[in-house]
């Protein structure tokens, strides 16, 4: 019965035409960019960030979930057409997808990949509606250790599912939580880091800090080559999958929507991952393996399903915890904390409207993606022609606007211009940007968990060890450093035997 | 010198030089944290990777990038730089030049120069990207801009 009432708080919220307008533009908007390469969801929730500090903040954040959902469904649609993945959780998608539009299937690829997508985003909306409550009562137990610890394991998981080397994944995660530090100190009121420069009193923003990692190094990234990129042509038909496509997919869209939910709520882990491991699961279980890579519509149906569900999953340390899983849902802390409100377990009693909104809106923005996705499929085709020499200087724009409105400092655009640099080195010498944004988002509440425990306790790190959820944490942690350094050593073995 | 070799020297550099600023702003002790203490534990792990991957880069064969030039391999290097140079020059010019104008440059320049586009396309894209993002941000969403010597 519960249930169901917190879903009527939900639908009240999401019912107010300003907030069922918001939801719309914001699934819009992240199905757009979904579709369009060289632009993330993370790149563009830092630029529209701003947009946010002038409408309530319920309908702030209905505004950017929509973006980080939406996204995952665009995404879909240039892994198929164009074999370019619209965002990283896409990347698999192209090796079916692709294909399927080679073999003339471009149709049932996209409207397997938009059902998929519905059914296991409706899916993690119903679980994250279920399970986010319970967590709530747990996480009201945890005291400074047990935050500290959890946010060290978070910190570790990322790092370990680092694309490549796991040490140059910790070294970021180091100057993250280094950056984070800049500014006043809050217990002492001494500045750190500051060089007398009065803008860097308030720390180094969140904003210009994205969107130079995430956005400006991209543009740096893709005017380096040119792209060629090769559209479909033909017209695209019959959306809807057949009886038979509908059987081959059915298990591989189950499996991927409760595979992509866990791998989603795991901090560090999100929709990447999720779509990756339901690939290779998918392709595991099949009795035809050899068809995946070569049309097979299990490996669009899966991952796409995956990388939804996890979209959905991730919202559950954020909204129970207030630890986000992954960058997308740091700057939704970010955005919270603009508006005033304190992410964590309070969330739920203090702003109820705000926790069962953004799950009701997600339930209505699936829906909204399914329809914006099937019939108007031939627009985003379109925008898919649309050059880089034109895309480009708009996405410059976003970025110089977006980071100078947040304070009116010409401060942040001078920095966001200098992140930009940096990450473009770091790409280039492959340093993964998560980490570093992720740690700098945790580091004021790291900080303050590690200096309050130690306090407690009076100076010994026994504290965190004497915990149970925090013993559990830190062991979790070691385990993964220690699994780490095994496989370097069998690396380094291998090669002696060679 | 490899590429993996490089970085992680400036990262090394970078860690001592935090580490010794966190020592400055005081560490405090166990019992009372001073406000270096993260920011030197930040920094000693940030020394800590560096070293990790400069003897990685060192020891294992394969998995490392090579030579610093394969970087950029196949790549123009001059585009981004001449990106980044054109942005400077408008983070330094937009509080005095006001947004509208400053950006219409900025775009003219990288249109026509760095992308090379016809002077129709140029003219066309930049003074609509500029006063579509200017009547977006300023007018629709009141966002202030710098409105520069001429006022706009």
């Amino acid at each position: 019965m519960e249930f169901f009432n917190n879903l009527m708080v939900g639908f009240s919220v999401i019912f107010q035409p300003l907030n069922l307008f918001f939801c719309f533009l914001g699934v819009f908007i992240g199905t757009l960019i979904g579709v369009l390469p060289g632009i993330g969801p993370v790149g563009t929730m830092a630029i529209l960030l701003p947009i946010t500090y002038g409408i309530p903040p319920t309908t702030a954040i209905i505004l950017l979930a929509g973006i980080y959902y939406g996204a995952q469904y665009g995404g879909s649609t240039t892994s198929i057409l164009v074999n370019i993945p619209g965002e990283a959780a896409s990347v698999i998608t192209c090796l079916d997808g692709y294909q399927m539009a080679l073999q003339g299937r471009a149709g049932p690829a996209l409207g397997i990949a938009a059902f998929g997508s519905f059914i296991a985003g409706t899916f993690s909306v119903i679980a994250l509606q279920a399970i986010a409550p319970p967590l709530v009562r747990v996480a009201l137990s945890f005291g400074p250790p047990e935050y500290f610890s959890l946010m060290v394991l978070g910190l570790v998981i990322l790092t370990y599912l680092a694309q490549k080397s796991m040490a140059k994944a910790l070294m970021m995660a180091g100057v993250g939580l280094l950056l984070g530090t800049v500014g006043l100190d809050t217990m002492t009121g001494q500045p750190r880091f500051a060089f007398d420069i009065p803008e860097l009193l308030d720390g180094i923003g969140l904003v210009p800090l994205v969107m130079g990692l995430f956005g400006i190094s991209e543009v740096f990234l893709n005017v380096e080559k040119v792209v060629q990129r090769e559209v479909i042509a033909a017209k695209i038909t019959r959306l809807l999958p057949s009886l038979q496509d509908w059987a081959e997919s059915k298990w591989a869209i189950a499996r991927g929507s409760v595979i992509g939910f866990f791998l989603g709520v795991i901090p560090g882990g999100g929709a990447v991952l999720g779509s990756l491991v339901s690939y290779a699961i998918e392709k595991r279980v099949s009795k035809n393996p050899e068809k995946f890579g070569k049309g097979a519509i299990e490996g669009v149906a899966a991952p796409e399903s995956a990388n939804n569900s996890a979209a959905g999953g991730a919202f559950i340390p954020l909204l129970t915890l207030g630890i986000p899983a992954n960058v997308v849902m740091a700057i939704l802390i970010g955005a919270l904390m603009i508006h005033g409100i304190t992410p964590g377990p309070m969330l739920l009693k203090e702003h109820p409207d705000l926790f069962w909104g953004v799950i009701a809106s997600m339930y209505v923005g699936n829906a909204m993606l399914l329809v914006l996705n099937l019939p108007l499929i031939g627009l985003w085709v379109q925008l898919l022609r649309v050059p880089y020499s034109i895309l480009f200087p708009l996405i410059l724009f976003f970025c110089l606007v977006g980071s100078y409105a947040v304070n009116n400092s010409i401060i942040d655009v001078a920095l966001m211009l200098l992140f930009g640099l940096i990450g473009y080195l770091m790409r280039k010498f492959e340093y993964e940007p998560a980490p570093l944004v992720l740690a700098f988002v945790l580091s004021p509440i790291m900080e303050q968990a590690l200096r309050q425990s130690l306090i407690l306790s009076g100076g010994s790190f026994g504290i965190f060890l004497n915990r149970p959820i925090s013993l559990g944490c830190l062991l979790m942690a070691i385990f993964l450093l220690v699994l780490s350094f095994i496989s370097f050593l069998k690396v380094r073995i291998k090669e002696k035997e060679d | 010198m490899k590429a993996d070799q490089v970085s992680p020297l400036f990262w090394l550099t970078f860690g001592l030089v935090s580490a010794f600023g966190s020592i400055k702003l005081g560490l405090g002790t166990f019992r009372e944290p001073g406000p270096g203490l993260l920011a030197f534990l930040a920094s000693s792990f940030i020394c800590l990777m560096a070293l990790v991957v400069l003897f990685q880069s060192l020891f294992l064969k394969r998995g490392f990038l090579n030579k610093l030039s394969t970087l950029w391999e196949g790549a123009s290097w001059r585009r981004p730089l001449a990106i980044g140079v054109i942005l400077i020059a408008y983070i330094f010019s937009l509080e005095r030049g006001g947004f509208l104008l400053t950006s219409l440059i900025m775009l003219f320049i990288i249109l026509k120069l760095v992308e090379k586009l016809s002077w129709t396309r140029t003219i066309v894209i930049s003074l609509s990207i500029s006063v579509g993002t200017f009547l977006l941000f300023n007018k629709i969403l009141k966002t202030t801009l710098p409105r520069g010597l001429f006022g706009f």
